[in-house]
């Protein structure tokens, strides 16, 4: 499997990025408009490219760059203005609300800068609150997802109990415990000390060598340096950064 | 999971469910005293509305006029049509039989005769029934014109019934005549044989004084056997007095039953307007002529639209303010939760599931205080009751709570929390998870 991934990017053309064929993420032209007070305000403008399976994407930039319109979209938690988003072979755009909401269960894993763990739940509980949400519960694999990110013997402690590390660590339980596709990483250490930033990045890279896709939003270079691509945006206009190569405009 | 989510919610937000709760535990006793007393207070002020009298009276039908100068029927004693004494037991057979709570036959007669201390007397009586069983051979009422007239203010004893061959009878005598004639109670009144009176009855025996504050007052009042022996007249009344619990008089209690259609005729039958039961009086009595006393009826309908009115313009002002309250600490609770509920929206977990979570929590609050509100407005209703109407004893829980009012209520309160939190979800639930998590924590 990694070996497959691998050899997928090494195929790749940094100019082939808009090709939906082997992407399991694909932007064409997706704009997302904001009415507001001051008028219509463009978070995101025409962004073209792709994601393949597999691969490990950071997507950096000031604030409001579009970063977070841009992880809204590919989260499913907000839909295009303009313009076709494909996520698994399957427009996003034109799902209604329901179906969405389905999809994403199905599809995204999130993993937040801020762990969004319901504090009166243990971490065990936190892990089972996404397959509640998903289908049902089932304690046994709750258990072997929290072992995974090695929380086997805190499982039955609340959040206010464990470590930031340790809670992001039950994040990313979280994020998996469905079998998710993508994992979608919103700063995933930005909350953390050195330390803690090691093991979630050391996790992250466990989880790419496994074949996860994960798109990452990270102001952190040293995190960015890890992915194997950068897509960089400003002023709502996106721009692909291939690990090792310059900057290259999309459009 | 649900469960669990549902338990630690209330856990953890006790002190704004506790809020929230009482706001429905208020607006919810407040709505069951309102209905409690509503559903009882027909009753009730029917029962304070007897002290003016019956509400239908019952003459013979051939008698077209019931002729009566300062309330003495001056008609002749033997002369004109009579009601039969035995037909009045059918009364108990009609459909309303269970309304009718008091009857009063009425015998008019003449009395001659002397005092003992040799006052002459030439009188008007009335025999009537003091503590009498009427039954049909089902349950009995114990009836007579004391329980009519409750205002009637008696020193002494009500006549006790006798045997019409009996040589001396009780009566009672009207306080302005016994104060004219020098009556006390233990006289007795030597009777003048007449040609009505053949002379089976020589004396009446007063067992008390009896102030009315109407023309009664200048009478004498004997049971309705004496009267009928006095007159010659056996199982003769002239004109019967009933009371019975109605529902306030309405356009279509105005209408001729007769004029109806079948199905509208029925509906009017089996509501219990005094004219319905009047109706079915006639029905059950021949020869009789039942009508209405309109002036209590209309009364007692103004009194109860009134009082029905001001209470549902509180039930309605308790429910919205519990409404409003009930929102304000929703408002507050989801907003303290609005990063779980974007965290749930991001795990996929759709609007509804969302929705159906806070809706389960305010159910089940609105279903445990409406429980309370019930058993504590039943309550206050029994107390309002006692305090107003006045009871003669502890009422029983029975008769305390309704169980009619309890779904109504738990509804009523369900509605409440529903109304009440609609517009705190539907405000976070519009709201974007992405936002919230970016921002809420």
């Amino acid at each position: 499997m990694i070996m497959m991934v691998k050899e997928n990017l090494a195929m790749i053309n940094p100019n082939d990025l808009t090709r939906p064929d082997c992407a399991v993420i694909s932007l064409k032209e997706v704009t997302r408009d904001y009415s507001g007070h001051a008028g219509k305000v463009c978070a995101l403008n025409a962004a073209s490219f792709s994601i393949v399976a597999g691969e490990w994407v950071a997507i950096t930039g000031p604030s409001g760059s579009g970063k977070s319109t841009l992880v809204n979209m590919i989260g499913c938690l907000d839909r295009p203005t303009q313009g076709a988003l494909m996520i698994d072979g399957v427009d996003v755009a034109s799902m209604s609300a329901t179906d969405l909401d389905r999809f994403r269960a199905d599809k995204i894993g999130f993993i937040f800068q801020q762990f969004h763990l319901i504090p009166y739940l243990s971490a065990l509980e936190n892990v089972m609150l996404a397959q509640y949400f998903h289908s049902m519960t089932d304690e046994k694999e709750a258990r072997a997802a929290l072992e995974r990110v090695g929380l086997g013997n805190r499982a039955d402690h609340l959040p206010s109990e464990l470590s930031g590390g340790e809670q992001q660590r039950v994040c990313v339980a979280r994020a998996l415990i469905n079998n998710p596709p993508i994992l979608l990483a919103d700063e995933p250490t930005g909350n953390l000390d050195e330390a803690n930033q090691k093991i979630v990045a050391g996790l992250l890279k466990d989880l790419h060598a496994q074949g996860h896709t994960i798109v990452m939003v990270t102001h952190d270079p040293e995190m960015a340096s890890l992915a194997q691509r950068r897509i960089a945006l400003s002023h709502g206009k996106v721009f692909c950064h291939p690990v090792g190569g310059a900057i290259v405009p999309i459009r | 999971m649900f469960l669990r989510l549902l338990i630690e919610s209330f856990r953890r937000q006790r002190r704004r469910k506790i809020l929230a709760g009482i706001a429905i535990l208020l607006g919810t006793t407040a709505v069951t005293a309102m209905l409690a007393l509503a559903t009882t207070i027909g009753d009730r002020i029917q029962d304070e509305l007897a002290v003016y009298g019956a509400n239908i009276v019952v003459t013979p039908a051939a008698e077209q006029l019931d002729v009566q100068v300062g309330g003495i029927d001056v008609r002749p004693d033997s002369g004109g049509a009579t009601l039969k004494e035995s037909d009045l037991k059918k009364l108990r057979g009609i459909f309303w039989a269970n309304n009718i709570t008091g009857v009063s036959p009425q015998l008019p007669v003449h009395i001659l005769g002397t005092t003992s201390e040799g006052e002459t007397l030439d009188v008007a009586a009335t025999g009537l029934w003091f503590r009498h069983s009427l039954s049909n051979g089902g349950p009995a009422i114990v009836t007579g014109a004391p329980a009519l007239h409750p205002l009637w203010k008696l020193t002494g004893e009500w006549p006790k019934e006798t045997s019409p061959t009996a040589n001396s009878a009780d009566a009672v005598i009207g306080s302005a005549l016994a104060t004219s004639k020098g009556i006390h109670t233990g006289d007795t009144i030597q009777l003048t044989p007449s040609p009505q009176n053949p002379g089976a009855l020589h004396s009446l025996h007063v067992t008390g004084i009896v102030a009315t504050g109407d023309t009664v007052d200048n009478q004498i009042l004997l049971p309705l056997s004496t009267a009928q022996s006095i007159a010659g007249t056996p199982d003769a009344v002239k004109r019967v007095e009933v009371s019975a619990r109605t529902k306030p008089e309405d356009s279509f209690a105005r209408k001729d039953p007769d004029s109806l259609s079948a199905k509208q005729k029925e509906i009017w039958y089996c509501r219990p307007y005094a004219n319905s039961i009047a109706y079915q009086i006639r029905e059950a009595i021949p020869g009789a002529r039942a009508e209405q006393i309109r002036r209590v009826e209309q009364s007692q309908g103004t009194v109860l639209s009134r009082i029905s009115g001001l209470m549902w313009l509180i039930s309605a002002a308790a429910m919205l303010a519990a409404a409003f309250a009930v929102s304000a600490a929703m408002a507050t609770a989801i907003l303290e939760r609005q990063v779980e509920i974007g965290l749930m929206r991001s795990l996929g977990a759709s609007k509804t599931s969302i929705a159906l979570l806070f809706y389960t929590e305010s159910g089940l609050l609105a279903f445990i205080t409406g429980a309370i509100g019930y058993i504590i407005g039943s309550g206050v209703a029994a107390w309002v009751g006692i305090k107003i109407f006045g009871a003669s004893a502890t009422p029983a829980l029975t008769d305390i709570l309704n169980p009619v009012l309890l779904p109504v209520i738990v509804s009523l309160s369900l509605l409440i929390a529903i109304a009440g939190s609609t517009p705190a979800i539907r405000r976070a639930l519009s709201m974007e998870p992405s936002s919230i998590l970016r921002t809420g924590a």
